[in-house]
């Protein structure tokens, strides 16, 4: 078996930096932008996040091969903002939004609370009300 | 979407249950809407059977078998970030009570019955431990667990069948030692927090980002979800908006009680791994 261990998906290793910006020569104020470690889900949000900036020209991102975990991000700016600046704002506005929905979600759960939704508080933080049973203590595998 | 960078995403939960929570997720876009989804399935840690060494197996079941089902069994892994560490990054040996939860299971059928093994027969078990085995650097986090974790869920509790492992008959036994170790779905499955997360958006297809095949006429065809409910059914004379972004993201996410959906869904902002991680990499190249 040749699959490659899938910590290694995951796990920064020693010495690895996890972000590596490789200016580009040939065109102007771009750069390609290599994450290490990471996936789709934070390529994707990145992108798409960055094509909402309106000094950036160009952003796209490819994970080269399933097999390898890193993925490959080009950003073009029209030059008021070097591609690693807009990089970064990019980032912090999105932490901002994810601070912002921490603390919807926690408005919208007590009230939830409050309703009497909630009979009691699990030691996990699920309230325990309804939940799957099968009858008569039984399953499917039951025939 | 630019509309959408200065508006703050709004949430509406319309169900949460013990074991589930439905919402709605607005202001955000359909690349961030979907990186929630998949960091709730894959990049939660939890606690699974990780490794398990047969002592006695006379069951009908080879053991491989028995090792793969014992594994997907849901463990008690609330605030699992700070109750356990990855055994990877302790210092111990092979395994010690801050990177594993010792588990096991000891049952025989002397009885002309069947006899059927479940979750509920796993024990917490220490001398699963090497006795001569020095555990990792001191750390707090055997004071961070609540008293059930890495207990197989719904253990002692009437109101919820256990997991069936195996069945067997007057004569058989089954004996074995496990680890449960923390992890990520991304590793195996079995550590994903997740049964399911419904995602849905656009429940009237306005936004043509799919295709329904047909016989005669789609809408007759094709039923509407439950969230269609919830937006206005497109008109005939409607010219087709190609600007148009998906604005509203019905959610349903399902656990498996290893994480309540309270915990699951606020971990998800919490995430360190992913923005921040990129932020603070960006800064310490720039410096």
């Amino acid at each position: 078996m040749n699959a490659p261990n899938r910590s290694e998906l995951f796990v920064l290793e020693d010495g690895e930096k996890a972000v590596e910006i490789i200016e580009d020569t040939k065109i102007p104020n771009a750069a390609t932008i290599k994450v290490v470690k990471q996936d789709h889900t934070l390529a994707n949000m990145l992108r798409s996040q960055l094509l909402a900036t309106p000094s950036v020209l160009f952003a796209g991102y490819k994970v080269p091969h399933p097999l390898q975990p890193y993925f490959i991000l080009k950003i073009q700016t029209d030059g008021t903002i070097t591609p690693a600046d807009v990089l970064q704002q990019a980032c912090s506005k999105l932490i901002g939004t994810l601070t912002a929905l921490e603390a919807k979600f926690k408005r919208e759960f007590s009230f939830k609370d409050v309703e009497g939704a909630v009979v009691s508080e699990d030691p996990y933080g699920g309230p325990s009300t309804g939940g799957p049973t099968w009858a008569g203590g039984r399953d499917y595998l039951d025939f | 979407m630019q509309a959408n960078a200065e508006l703050e995403p709004s949430v509406h939960i319309r169900e949460l249950k013990k074991d589930r929570v439905n919402f709605v997720l607005e202001n955000v876009d359909l690349a961030f809407a979907n990186s929630l989804r998949r960091v709730m399935m894959a990049d939660l840690p939890t606690v699974a059977i990780d490794t398990v060494e047969v002592v006695s197996n006379t069951t009908v079941l080879p053991d491989e078998f028995i090792a793969h089902r014992l594994g997907m069994i849901p463990l008690v892994s609330a605030n699992c970030d700070e109750a356990i560490r990855e055994t990877r990054e302790c210092t111990c040996d092979t395994a010690c009570e801050y990177c594993a939860i010792p588990l096991s299971l000891n049952v025989a059928c002397h009885d002309s019955r069947t006899l059927d093994i479940t979750s509920n027969h796993l024990q917490y078990d220490p001398s699963v431990f090497n006795p001569q085995q020095e555990s990792g650097a001191e750390g707090e986090e055997l004071t961070k667990r609540v008293d059930n974790f890495g207990h197989p869920v719904g253990k002692n509790d009437p109101s919820l069948p256990p997991v069936l492992i195996a069945k067997i008959r007057k004569g058989q036994e089954l004996k074995v030692r496990c680890l449960a170790k923390r992890g990520l779905a991304k590793e195996h499955a079995k550590w994903s927090p997740c049964s399911a997360v419904a995602f849905e958006y656009d429940p009237h297809n306005k936004l043509r980002h799919t295709t329904y095949w047909y016989e005669t006429d789609p809408r007759a065809e094709w039923p509407l979800s439950d969230n269609a409910r919830e937006e206005e059914p497109p008109r005939d004379d409607e010219p087709f908006d190609f600007n148009a972004k998906p604005q509203r993201f019905y959610f349903e996410v399902e656990t498996d009680g290893s994480l309540g959906p309270q915990e699951v869904v606020m971990k998800v902002s919490k995430h360190p791994s992913a923005s921040c991680h990129c932020a603070e990499s960006l800064e310490f190249i720039n410096m």
